[in-house]
């Protein structure tokens, strides 16, 4: 062919290739298929989903216990990076933001996969240096991350959130529908670099933060509290301990401790015996503090008379073919000095005067049997078995606290009812909900469950009960300095579930209380677990019990009236000589 | 010839005037595709100032967070209590007896705390 030829043959093809390509571009432009445009539109289409950031929880003073941060996972397109970075400076600088070791990051960028994860969940200011490096190759994906700037304080009432945003325990967990916030949507286009192109936004709903949750914990009291638990463990070594404070008048929940204790920030490293909140998850006979509840019921229901006289048969007695003892043995004791002394044959024959069916129906109207409804997940109710599954001793027993199984939140919302003229609240842990735009969506208000005693009989239990710590009690060790102290001590053999029957050398101390006598405003109870070295609760909870209140009283400014002292002119130096 | 001829060319400048309407269409037409060029522009412009604008507060509400945190975690008691230790600082509430109550108009404190609760 010669040169015309090839010319003419050449201008052919390229004039029929570029036919063709205006042809297909015409058929594209004017009349594409469906297939075709849907997969342009495909590529084209960007639908972002945006998480809405976890509402916080906070103290009844707005102290923060949770919040979200930012974080971002850090990935590594090993492709981009052996092409374009530098991988030993990118190594190194990766080993020094994540503290791993140069091995340990050099391991990791093996090449045989193009994308991978170097680390998720990194707090923001932490890679902030790396972010800014330069370093190519490294994909930055933002995320959130749950943090807990108290740190262990108060960690079983707050619970902890899975990185996916759902609450896993405690607060987190109950509240989890209202510290959820609703998700975010973006549908537009974007352009061949994946970037977002404004003008083709078609949908755009901003994502909405969670509610802020305002717990009735104070952060101080919570604090005194866990560092009296502290001071026990340091001083007993119990296999475990628990503390609750409680306003009397309104149910409000102002401190609850349990430990062992964990960090939430560390949930996953935590074993599972550690998360148990005690307070509402562990149930116990109680031993003794049981007695105040017998008494005031018999008391309310005319059996007895605070100055009604009981033999104590000096310490041994035989009921039902079995013999009953005091640690003390003593012989006749008033009512008064039975709560005093804590006469385990004295509770029992009070009982005895009441019936099984009064006794039942009292220990019930106290609350025991039953959830208190405090707004925390996996409450126990206890056990308290109807008067058919009674032996013949069971009321004897029963009026010492045993036969019956309570939490602590149980025990302390009865003994709280005396406190309150008779009054039982529910505890409450909820003060209020306020979502992202500042309206409160929830607000809990003193609720009224019941009325065990009349006003007149939580009188005289009040005062019977602060002979308790008096000289002469056996909770002298809780008397708090210028206030006038109530309480009950327990110290119950500790149930062997395997074997059957008590373990000889295992029991649960305990102290529950409140003050001030006259106008009671804080009630308390502390509860060891298999203490060393003592076992009262006299010996063991006492002194814990008096650690809280005494620096509670003074932080909460309650005076020895029960009385916010900016309200209290001319008190008395001993208000209870009146 | 030459009369014929300049007849020719006076009837050939004879000017036909450019048609109003279309005229008006056509500035419509350029006025309006100016403006929707420059509304695009514009849109363009505020659509990027919009992202800037939304991405300074993203990154104003992390700062915020991350401060909101570091802010708690100072208040934690414990770290309180530290930070006191460390300057040697030693602080408690005080004892009953350090407590000086004062008298309001010679009331009695039960009738001042009951006319405040009431």
């Amino acid at each position: 062919m010669n040169y015309k030829g090839r010319t003419i043959l050449t201008a052919v093809v390229m004039a029929a290739v570029f036919s063709g390509l205006g042809v297909r571009l015409v058929f594209l432009h004017l009349k594409p298929k469906k297939s075709t445009l849907s997969r342009i539109e495909k590529g084209r289409y960007l639908k972002v989903k945006t998480r809405g950031a976890r509402g916080r929880i906070l103290d009844r003073n707005g102290n923060i216990f949770a919040t979200d941060l930012a974080a971002r996972h850090l990935y590594v397109d090993q492709k981009f990076l052996f092409e374009a970075g530098d991988i030993h400076r990118t190594c190194a600088a990766v080993s020094k933001t994540l503290g791993l070791s140069w091995e340990e990051t050099w391991t990791l960028l093996d090449g045989t996969k193009r994308y991978v994860s170097i680390r998720k969940y990194v707090h923001e200011k932490k890679i902030e240096a790396l972010m800014e490096g330069d370093h190519k190759g490294l994909i930055f994906e933002r995320a959130a991350m749950r943090s807990y700037p108290k740190g262990a304080l108060s960690a079983h009432v707050i619970g902890f959130a899975y990185n996916s945003g759902v609450g896993g325990s405690g607060v987190e967990l109950t509240m989890n529908s209202h510290l959820q916030g609703n998700a975010g949507l973006r549908i537009g286009k974007k352009d061949s670099r994946g970037r977002e192109l404004y003008n083709y936004r078609t949908v755009d709903i901003e994502p909405e933060s969670g509610a802020d949750v305002y717990l009735t914990i104070d952060q101080m009291v919570q604090y005194f509290t866990e560092k009296a638990l502290d001071e026990l463990v340091e001083n007993y070594q119990p296999e475990g301990a628990w503390a609750i404070v409680q306003d009397v008048r309104t149910g409000e929940i102002l401190a609850m401790a349990s430990w062992p204790t964990y960090n939430p920030s560390r949930f996953g490293r935590t074993l599972e015996e550690w998360m148990r909140n005690r307070t509402i998850h562990y149930t116990y006979e109680p031993g003794s503090t049981m007695k105040a509840m017998i008494i005031a019921a018999a008391l309310d229901r005319g059996a007895i008379g605070p100055q009604d006289v009981f033999d104590c048969e000096n310490g041994r007695w035989v009921y039902g073919g079995k013999a009953l003892h005091d640690s003390h043995g003593e012989g006749l004791l008033t009512v008064a000095d039975i709560l005093k002394k804590s006469s385990n044959i004295g509770a029992a024959k009070i009982a005895l005067r009441m019936g099984d069916e009064k006794v039942y129906q009292s220990l019930r109207d106290f609350g025991f049997g039953s959830r208190t409804g405090v707004n925390l997940p996996g409450e126990e109710g206890g056990i308290l078995w109807s008067p058919k599954r009674w032996s013949k001793i069971s009321i004897t027993r029963l009026a010492m606290g045993h036969e019956i199984n309570v939490t602590s939140l149980q025990m302390l919302s009865a003994l709280s009812a005396i406190a309150n003229d008779g009054v039982r609240m529910r505890p409450l842990m909820i003060r209020r909900v306020v979502d992202s735009s500042g309206d409160t969506v929830l607000e809990s208000f003193p609720e009224e469950t019941g009325r065990p005693i009349r006003p007149e009989t939580a009188r005289v239990m009040r005062r019977l009960l602060a002979r308790v710590t008096q000289p002469g009690g056996t909770g002298t060790k809780a008397a708090v300095r210028g206030y006038l102290v109530a309480g009950k001590t327990g110290t119950a053999q500790k149930v062997n579930l395997e074997e059957g029957g008590y373990f000889r050398n295992k029991y649960i101390a305990s102290f529950a209380g409140f003050l001030p006598v006259e106008n009671p405003a804080i009630s308390i109870m502390v509860v060891a677990d298999n203490p060393q070295g003592a076992h009262y609760g006299g010996t063991v909870c006492a002194p814990a019990f008096r650690s809280i209140a005494d620096q509670t009283v003074r932080y909460l400014r309650i005076s020895p009236e029960g009385l916010p002292t900016e309200y209290v002119s001319d008190l008395e130096t001993d208000p209870f000589k009146k | 010839m030459k009369k014929k001829q300049r007849k020719r060319s006076r009837k050939a400048e004879v000017r036909i005037p450019f048609p109003r309407l279309l005229a008006n269409v056509l500035v419509f037409v350029a006025v309006f595709g100016l403006s929707y060029v420059w509304l695009c522009a514009r849109c363009d412009m505020l659509g990027r100032e919009i992202k800037c604008l939304e991405a300074d507060q993203q990154a104003a509400r992390i700062r915020l967070f991350n401060e909101e945190d570091r802010w708690s975690n100072l208040k934690t008691p414990s770290n309180i209590q530290r930070a006191l230790e460390r300057h040697k600082l030693a602080m408690s509430f005080p004892g009953s007896r350090r407590i000086i109550r004062v008298c309001r108009n010679g009331l009695t404190a039960r009738s001042v705390a009951l006319a405040a609760i009431q």
